[in-house]
């Protein structure tokens, strides 16, 4: 694993999946009007032959993937979150996972990271595609993950939604990754509070584990990048070693990360004091960049720290979180 | 060649014979979707006599609640057994009143209305994408489902990819829950629509089984994605039934239903 900030790669699934599809004559790709911005404008140069455009109509291009499916294919469909999950959910539900189908929904630029605005700021798209029986969900962290991903779930049974960072993309594990469906990654130990998070929040949990540790606070930071099935063996022997847990998730707090790890925690009739990073019920709103919104929203390493703070019942002051110098090209935690 | 031949006589006669089965799978329950089976009985006796051959053609039922109608056809010619229409709609019965991945003898249906064009359209896809220009994609729709956003953003897709081998077989019999679809949303020009979008179409009487058969037949041959548009009611062939009869949704008690399994018996003697 690589210390902050990270580099950063450009394409690292788009590159994949043409790699996949270069040998899987079965995969076919669907793009929803962002086929550059998700990575498949390699894909539609590459491989012409099996790219189709959806064009803006999200509700019949994944009825159209599901058929594709059920003749024995394998579509991976594009657009950003807010779109593939939104618009499209009746689609989702009975064009797609009621019938059980291989479709691999991807969707780019997940929750605050759109300076957008609400239209296209995926704040609860991990809550409604979790909710539909049978559905995968996976929100990965870097660039080797995203690549990883490809090939976790080319053959998964039944059908995917893949979250996806847009743009450029940081390099934070070591290769070769082996991306698991069913444990999630504990990336540092510590007996005194369990940072789970997943996707874009994992460099904020590291370095919220770097100040909490030079406190005298040891941190256990886990990845759980499976959302559902979600990995629940792991994360309770991770939190029975520790006093506190606080999840970290680029979404709303409801239905989200959050929401799994407090259903397993009160499931196993574990009590440990929860707090959750996330979008607290509200709407975000658009701006000139995410970092922004990361820190407006309470989605930050300051905030990860004064929740475990908080969980632990500290009353002293929260230490205070170093600013990382960051050049162009570079990642770092906000 | 796809085109298979019958005679008419042999077609009104399929469609009496799918009317009745219609009336014996809802006369228990005492009411159900027997104005769909009704209205599109001509139209699925023309594709099941003149068009669909199971195995090779993939069949989009789009709306679920004519699912009653493609159990009833798919008896007569053996793809569904007869004594099991006798559990339509009943508790753990196969054969659920509003079609569902369960439901035998269709490829797919969809109880949420206006998913089945772009299915079909999935289906003619997919097909090509394998090199397979035999199959016929044939999907049964209603007019009730045109108010849906997403056909027509499948009617666009398909006219775009120019799926020649997609079939539209359109129930246009003005009934909605709500009422006669005319009274709730205008649709009309909806051949103009359709041709708008890039498709051949047919409009013609739903009824009449000789306009239905040259339709398909044209519909075979046509260099793009076709639609007949069937003009129907949903009491067509059943004179039993009452003036007001709610045609989405037909109130059957035990003695209406003996008059008019006793009409449709006595038509087919």
């Amino acid at each position: 694993m690589r210390n902050p900030p990270y580099p950063t790669v450009l394409k690292p699934y788009g590159t994949a999946l043409v790699d996949m599809a270069s040998a899987r004559e079965e995969i076919v790709c669907l793009s929803g009007d962002l086929t550059r911005q998700c990575e498949v404008d390699l894909f539609q140069e590459k491989i012409p032959e099996r790219f189709i455009h959806g064009g803006m109509a999200e509700a019949n291009m994944m009825s159209v993937a599901g058929a594709l499916a059920r003749k024995g294919l394998i579509p991976f469909v594009h657009t950003f979150g807010v779109f593939a999950t939104r618009r499209p959910y009746d689609q989702i539900v009975n064009s797609i996972a009621y019938p059980r189908l291989p479709v691999r929904i991807v969707g780019f630029m997940p929750g605050v990271s759109s300076p957008g605005g609400p239209s296209h700021q995926a704040i609860e798209d991990i809550a409604i595609m979790r909710a539909i029986p049978g559905m995968t969900v996976i929100d990965v962290a870097d660039a080797v993950q995203s690549r990883a991903a490809v090939a976790a779930i080319v053959d998964l049974p039944g059908p995917v939604y893949l979250r996806l960072k847009r743009g450029e993309i940081p390099v934070i594990f070591d290769e070769p990754h082996h991306l698991s469906l069913e444990d999630a990654q504990v990336l540092t130990e510590g007996d005194a509070v369990a940072v789970i998070a997943c996707g874009m929040m994992i460099p904020a949990a590291l370095a919220a584990a770097e100040v909490l540790g030079a406190a005298g606070v040891s941190v256990a930071v886990v990845n759980t990048p499976v959302l559902k099935p979600f990995p629940g063996p792991t994360v309770l022997d991770v939190a029975r070693g520790v006093r506190a847990v606080v999840t970290a998730e680029n979404h709303s707090v409801i239905g989200g990360l959050g929401s799994a790890v407090a259903e397993t925690l009160a499931t196993a009739g574990l009590g440990r004091p929860l707090r959750r990073v996330g979008l607290q019920d509200t709407f975000a709103e658009g701006a000139k960049s995410a970092p922004h919104l990361f820190r407006k929203y309470g989605l930050s390493t300051r905030d990860i720290v004064a929740a475990a703070w908080s969980a632990l019942g500290r009353e002293d002051p929260t230490p205070t979180v170093p600013e990382l110098p960051v050049t162009a090209g570079e990642y770092a935690p906000v | 060649m796809p085109h298979l031949a019958a005679e008419s006589s042999e077609v009104r006669r399929f469609a009496d014979a799918l009317r009745l089965e219609a009336v014996r799978m809802v006369a228990p329950h005492g009411f159900g979707y027997l104005g769909q089976a009704l209205s599109s009985a001509e139209l699925l006796a023309t594709l099941y006599l003149r068009a669909y051959r199971p195995g090779v053609d993939q069949l989009v039922c789009s709306p679920g609640h004519y699912i009653i109608a493609v159990f009833a056809a798919a008896a007569q010619i053996g793809l569904v057994d007869r004594e099991q229409l006798a559990t339509y709609g009943f508790d753990d019965s196969a054969l659920e009143a509003i079609g569902t991945e369960r439901s035998p003898a269709v490829d797919l249906t969809c109880g949420s209305l206006g998913l089945g064009l772009s299915s079909g359209a999935g289906f003619a896809l997919a097909n090509r994408l394998k090199g397979d220009s035999d199959a016929r994609v044939y999907v049964v729709a209603s007019d009730g489902e045109l108010e849906e956003g997403q056909l027509w953003e499948a009617a666009l897709f398909a006219g775009h990819h120019h799926l020649d081998r997609l079939v539209v077989l359109l129930d246009a019999n003005d009934s909605q829950v709500d009422g006669p679809v005319s009274s709730i949303t205008t649709l009309e020009p909806v051949a103009d629509k359709w041709a708008a979008f890039g498709w051949n179409t047919h409009d013609i009487d739903g009824h009449d089984v000789d306009a239905l058969g040259d339709a398909v037949a044209a519909a075979l041959h046509a260099d793009r994605p076709s639609v007949i548009i069937a003009r129907t009611s949903t009491r067509t062939g059943l004179d039993v039934l009452p003036p007001d009869a709610d045609g989405h949704f037909i109130k059957l008690p035990p003695g209406l239903a003996r008059e008019a399994i006793a009409e449709l018996e006595a038509r087919l003697a």
